[in-house]
């Protein structure tokens, strides 16, 4: 059956209720940053009480490392709000890559420094598995809240969105881990920091259809 | 689609009067769409009838009436109105493949069981015009919540984002416009 879609325009103008439109996708991100930092400084907390400030920032790699976690997951949220915009411009897909690039290099040179410093020996990859319920718990917060708001857009890449959005969330996550147990050699964070970030992104690449989907209304096309 | 940059301006301007719910200026929106939306559908899918062009485009305004929150009124209109117009033809070319993948089709159809109630067409409502009349005596929202959500499959959230009234007011319209289907079809046998 179809409507005159004369008669269909009238209905749709009919009533209309008026919508604050999205506000920029940065902001939204900033936003997301601010409900997700607390949480992950909240479960941590106790850990993050015993840091001491002034050996922690002699670490350059350190600093380096969370600085550039803590912008991939703030790059990896705008580049997730902007594509659940109609239209976005896809070179903000890209936008992520340069503070992750830093990451891994910076993880990748400490991997070829403790091989040279200590041989073999150094890039031995242990299970890691106590980290895990840790990790589980600091991403339930911003993973949830990153998904309600993304689901206020109009994602037509769902896959894309999903992947970006759990990048930021494994990113916030590892922010907080790197305080909560002792500095790991650069193949632990490697592996199991870089490497949950890659899975969790695939994984979430996987679900977008799922969980995104924008499908506002049924075809009216029999 | 070769239009100067004022009439594009114009657009922006209209959608963002929308967004404040102005509904005039969302109906000469719509109005003004209704001929690009149109040569979008024809250029992709030329082979289609008047008919299929027709729920096409209405598909795809349904769709930009749904997402006209996320339209940023300082970025350009366009780009924006042409991603979701692509999505929604990707979108029903897809759920056609499925559905004729599916579609087997036979000279005669299948008969379940010899008794008259079992071989009835699968078509509907046998009395086409006392139904018509039933529909046409209902309130106008309680016709406009059946055919949205009964005839046209919608959810309630999609229904709601048509009609603009709550869901409560959606059940409450499906109910009572039911109700007043059965009992004056039951009326007329």
């Amino acid at each position: 059956m179809t409507m005159d879609t004369d008669e269909f325009i009238k209905r749709l103008a009919a009533d209309l209720q008026p919508v604050r439109p999205l506000r920029p996708a940065w902001t939204r991100a900033l936003l997301w940053m601010g409900i997700a930092l607390p949480w992950v400084a909240a479960v941590v907390w106790n850990k993050l009480m015993m840091v001491d400030v002034v050996q922690v920032t002699a670490d350059a790699r350190f600093v380096v490392e969370q600085a550039a976690t803590l912008a991939t997951a703030l790059t990896a949220a705008i580049a997730a709000f902007r594509s659940a915009i109609p239209g976005f411009d896809r070179r903000i897909l890209l936008l992520p890559l340069v503070p992750l690039g830093i990451w891994f290099g910076s993880v990748g040179h400490g991997c070829v420094q403790d091989w040279v410093r200590l041989g073999a020996e150094g890039l031995t990859i242990r299970p890691d598995w106590d980290c895990l319920p840790m990790a589980a718990i600091i991403g339930i917060i911003p993973g949830a809240a990153i998904v309600a708001m993304l689901r206020k857009g109009a994602s037509l890449h769902p896959r894309v969105t999903l992947a970006l959005a759990a990048l930021a969330v494994a990113s916030a996550a590892n922010f907080g881990l790197q305080f909560a147990h002792t500095r790991d050699a650069s193949i632990m964070v490697l592996s199991w920091h870089l490497g949950a970030a890659a899975v969790l992104s695939a994984l979430g690449g996987c679900l977008g259809d799922r969980m995104l989907s924008w499908r506002p209304a049924h075809s009216l096309v029999p | 689609m070769g239009r100067n940059v004022g009439e594009w301006q114009n657009l922006t301007l209209l959608m963002r009067a929308a967004q404040a719910g102005d509904s005039r200026a969302y109906s000469e929106l719509l109005r003004t769409l209704l001929p690009l939306v149109n040569e979008l559908v024809r250029q992709r899918y030329p082979f289609l009838q008047s008919q299929d062009i027709d729920d096409l485009v209405q598909d795809i305004l349904l769709s930009v009436h749904a997402a006209r929150a996320t339209y940023d009124p300082t970025r350009p209109f366009l780009p924006w109105l042409r991603a979701i117009a692509r999505y929604r033809m990707a979108d029903s070319a897809r759920r056609y493949a499925l559905r004729t993948a599916n579609e087997v089709p036979s000279e005669h159809a299948p008969e379940t069981f010899v008794a008259k109630d079992a071989n009835m067409s699968g078509n509907g409502y046998g009395d086409a015009e006392a139904l018509r009349q039933a529909m046409a005596k209902l309130s106008y929202g309680q016709r406009q919540a059946i055919e949205l959500m009964k005839l046209q499959e919608m959810s309630l959230k999609e229904a709601r984002v048509v009609t603009g009234t709550s869901i409560g007011a959606l059940k409450v319209s499906v109910h009572r416009g039911m109700s007043a289907l059965r009992k004056a079809l039951r009326s007329t046998k």
